[in-house]
């Protein structure tokens, strides 16, 4: 299917979805009118005391979509629209008051609802002025305005909801039924909309929403179409999936921020219990931080099953999740819908449409890539805790754009990483020398899926396959040499000054590391004659897995073998690291007695 | 489909635009019948015949990549050039691509490969000289040559398309068995959506016209021209 008409049969499963032409806003003040168009009572409608004072979201008419250009709503506006009143500078207002006035005189005219006439009274004989009368609030200005007739009100009967107006709206907002196209979404011939409704809450955008089908210059028409003509998709399809895109990029069940992707996703199956495990579930793939009370024991038990592996998890558990997957695994449909602003354009990072047992496994894969020993300290680290090591200075807003997304994409997919990842990496390895287990995972996890190569989780002392796992072993052997002859306080370590240049030109650094570790060697010799030996010993067993009749430093290694010789680096030098644990407690063991 | 070809295509890229994310390109997923239609025409076309397309065969799982170019934002307007063909004269007849950048993403397909399966039937302009047999020689000729008027593309003209004929009476070319997926729909026939048929450059205001796309086992039938499950 494609997107737009997968979300716009999500919209027919929205639980509480907004009836087509109609749309929730904040309301925050409620004009009642007697018969005559006299006000006879102003209530403000807000949630919250004091500075949380907050309008109240109610169904209203289908705004209107608004850029530069005056156009008032149905019924309903802002201040500036209905009452001419603003407390802004308002250059506009008297236009736009004036426009609001024309529409429903226009609209309402010859109606005998008794409600629709009140609202045309009431407009011809207010002016702005009225405002200051005291049951008006400056706190009502530039709030959005809803009516009802006195008599209704005490029911919570609005204006817009007398039977009379509902009618009236269907007549108004149904187009014009002249020149029905085939709605490229449903394939059925319906009147076609001209401008599609904003889409808000896509991370970074503008405030007043973007859209994902606009044609807003005329390089992007084709054979002079206007507008909504070039994709021809009718009123109601345009309505129901940006009906479902905001319903889902508002609620936190249904979206992620994955770098400068906001991700939309919904499951889709006759069994709805089983869809809303899979929805729980999702996010927990990729943000595990909210794991906690929130997640049901069900989810839990998924995800355990997924990371590990069903030979790990005991018997019970196994067997309880086997019921469980199985009802995952047949018949939910899944969606992941990628967007990031461009300006007042949506764009499509990715999107993924599949059976979630598909998901599940391409996410178990996705773990498997990126396990290694030791780990970071928190396991399963979120997506975006990766995704920050690629980023200048560890900030989440330096996240190279679009890397992402296309991380994402493959993840979802079960494809090929791509190859900016490790690039990026690579070069922050480089530039702030810092090789973390994170890190390290992301290199394992491109080494595998993009070059097909075998990569050990932790620390291999036979492994041969590569020159770069040996030389960052080696590497981390002369940075331990050194820290045993001169101790932590080294204002340059070798790692400091020599990490880029002998991950990426070995043949330049080696030879003059081998020269230098001699004379921190001589040092260890006397400090601690017995670590002298062993570091001696580890060297040498390195050195002969290296051939070293063939010469054994490359004069440049291949972003792969830097990838390798990263991981080499932080294996060997997380195994030093644990090593010197282990003998502290030791030593303090000993002490004790 | 006695006269029926079939065209191996492949190349680097592919973007086959959906008319409702043409702004921030999105491609369909499989080439649609007016791109295939178009790569026919590169290396065959005469007034006298009119080509349709049969079927896609899809041999590659479709894969996206998403970047980000800085195109431009405006046409030059069929109407200035008009007027400035009148005056002769070709003032204010520019188009300043530095100072009318749009950045705009595009979601493509990677390493696409495809077959297609077509016939072309011979159109009110074809005389005495033209028959179905003349034709049918010239485009296997030149395809087998990889002969072009110009290079065919693969959706948009910045992602060239590579072509070979599939000999008359050799087997159509089959999905690599990694590929033989659900994606291409093995097992299940996969729903990709409405796609774009062709444009009716017929009919009063060019209207779109749209089918259900379909992938059974690696290949999406297209309608035949006039058939009831085009809509418009």
């Amino acid at each position: 299917m494609s997107i737009l008409a997968s979300l716009a049969r999500a919209y027919e499963r929205l639980p509480d979805a907004p009836p087509f032409g109609y749309s929730v806003q904040n309301i925050g003040v409620i004009v009642g009118l007697n018969e005559d168009g006299t006000v006879a009572s102003v209530t403000p409608w807000f949630d919250g005391e004091g500075k949380k004072r907050k309008p109240r979201p109610m169904l209203v008419p289908q705004p209107v979509k608004r850029t530069a250009g005056i156009a008032p709503n149905f019924l309903w506006d802002k201040t500036s629209y209905v009452l001419g009143v603003t407390s802004g500078e308002g250059k506009r207002t008297a236009d736009e008051h004036a426009a609001f006035k024309e529409r429903h005189e226009k609209e309402l005219a010859g109606t005998d609802d008794p409600g629709l006439k009140a609202l045309l009274l009431f407009l011809r004989r207010w002016t702005p002025d009225q405002f200051d009368a005291s049951q008006w609030s400056d706190d009502f200005k530039d709030q959005n305005v809803v009516f009802a007739l006195e008599t209704d009100r005490h029911n919570n009967l609005w204006l817009h909801n007398r039977d009379a107006a509902k009618a009236l709206w269907m007549r108004v907002s149904g187009g014009d039924g002249k020149n029905p196209q085939i709605c490229l979404v449903t394939g059925k011939s319906g009147p076609v909309a001209r401008v599609h409704p904003a889409i808000k809450g896509v991370w970074g955008g503008q405030s007043s929403g973007g859209s994902i089908v606009s044609f807003n210059l005329d390089a992007f028409t084709s054979y002079g179409h206007m507008q909504g003509d070039n994709a021809p998709v009718s009123e109601a399809a345009a309505f129901a999936y940006t009906t479902a895109l905001n319903t889902f990029l508002s609620d936190k069940k249904h979206r992620l921020q994955i770098g400068d992707a906001s991700t939309v996703f919904w499951a889709d199956a006759e069994d709805a219990e089983a869809a809303l495990l899979a929805e729980a579930a999702f996010p927990e793939f990729f943000d595990p931080a909210k794991e906690d009370a929130d997640t049901t024991k069900e989810v839990k038990i998924l995800l355990e099953r997924l990371r590990k592996g069903d030979q790990e998890l005991d018997k019970d558990l196994a067997l309880e999740a086997g019921e469980l997957v199985k009802k995952l695994e047949k018949g939910v449909r899944f969606y992941v819908l990628g967007l990031a602003p461009n300006a007042a354009r949506i764009s499509i990072r990715f999107y993924y449409e599949s059976d979630f047992g598909e998901l599940a496994r391409n996410y178990q894969r996705f773990v498997n890539d990126m396990r290694i020993e030791p780990p970071w300290r928190e396991p399963y680290a979120p997506l975006w805790r990766y995704l920050v090591e690629t980023a200048v200075l560890g900030k989440r807003e330096n996240v190279p754009p679009n890397l992402a997304g296309e991380w994402m994409r493959a993840i979802l997919n079960g494809a090929d990483y791509p190859l900016t990842l490790l690039s990026t990496v690579l070069s922050r390895i480089r530039a702030d020398g810092e090789i973390n287990a994170l890190r390290a995972s992301i290199l394992k996890a491109v080494l595998i899926r993009n070059y097909e190569r075998k990569v050990p989780v932790a620390l291999d002392p036979t492994m041969t396959d590569s020159k770069g796992y040996l030389l960052g072993r080696l590497f981390a052997v002369y940075e331990e040499i050194q820290r045993a002859a001169l101790g932590g306080n080294v204002n340059a370590t070798i790692k400091d000054k020599f990490y880029g240049s002998a991950s990426a030109t070995p043949r330049k650094v080696f030879g003059l590391l081998e020269s230098g570790s001699a004379n921190h060697l001589a040092k260890v010799r006397k400090l601690s004659p017995g670590r002298a030996v062993n570091l001696l010993k580890l060297q040498d067993q390195i050195m002969d897995l290296m051939e070293p009749s063939k010469g054994p430093y490359p004069a440049f290694f291949s972003a792969d073998e830097q990838a390798f010789f990263g991981l080499g680096y932080h294996h060997q030098h997380s195994d030093f690291f644990k090593s010197r644990k282990d003998n502290q407690t030791d030593a303090s063991g000993e002490t004790a007695q | 489909m006695a006269y029926g070809i079939r065209l191996k295509v492949w190349g680097d890229y592919a973007c086959f635009t959906r008319p409702e994310m043409k702004v921030e390109r999105v491609s369909y997923d499989v080439m649609t019948p007016s791109a295939a239609r178009g790569i026919l025409e590169a290396v065959h076309w005469k007034p006298a015949i009119r080509w349709v397309v049969d079927a896609i065969h899809v041999m590659k799982k479709p894969q996206f990549q998403s970047v980000r170019r800085n195109e431009v934002g405006s046409k030059i307007p069929a109407g200035k050039v008009k007027s400035a063909m009148k005056r002769g004269d070709l003032e204010g007849l520019q188009l300043l691509v530095d100072e009318d950048r749009q950045q705009r993403a595009s979601t493509v397909l990677v390493k696409p490969r495809y077959v297609i399966a077509a016939h072309f039937e011979l159109t009110t302009k074809a005389d005495a000289d033209d028959s179905e047999g003349k034709h049918l020689d010239i485009f296997n000729r030149r395809a087998r040559r990889g002969q072009c008027f110009h290079q065919p593309c693969l959706g948009t003209r910045e992602f060239a398309a590579s072509f070979e004929l599939v000999e008359p009476g050799d087997p159509t070319p089959e999905p690599a068995p990694e590929d033989r997926t659900r994606d291409l729909g093995f097992e299940d026939a996969r729903r990709l959506g409405f796609m774009l048929w062709d444009i009716d450059h017929q009919a009063k205001g060019k209207p779109s016209m749209f089918f259900d796309a379909v992938l059974r086992d690696g290949v999406m039938q297209v309608p035949q021209p006039g058939s009831p499950e085009i809509r418009k």
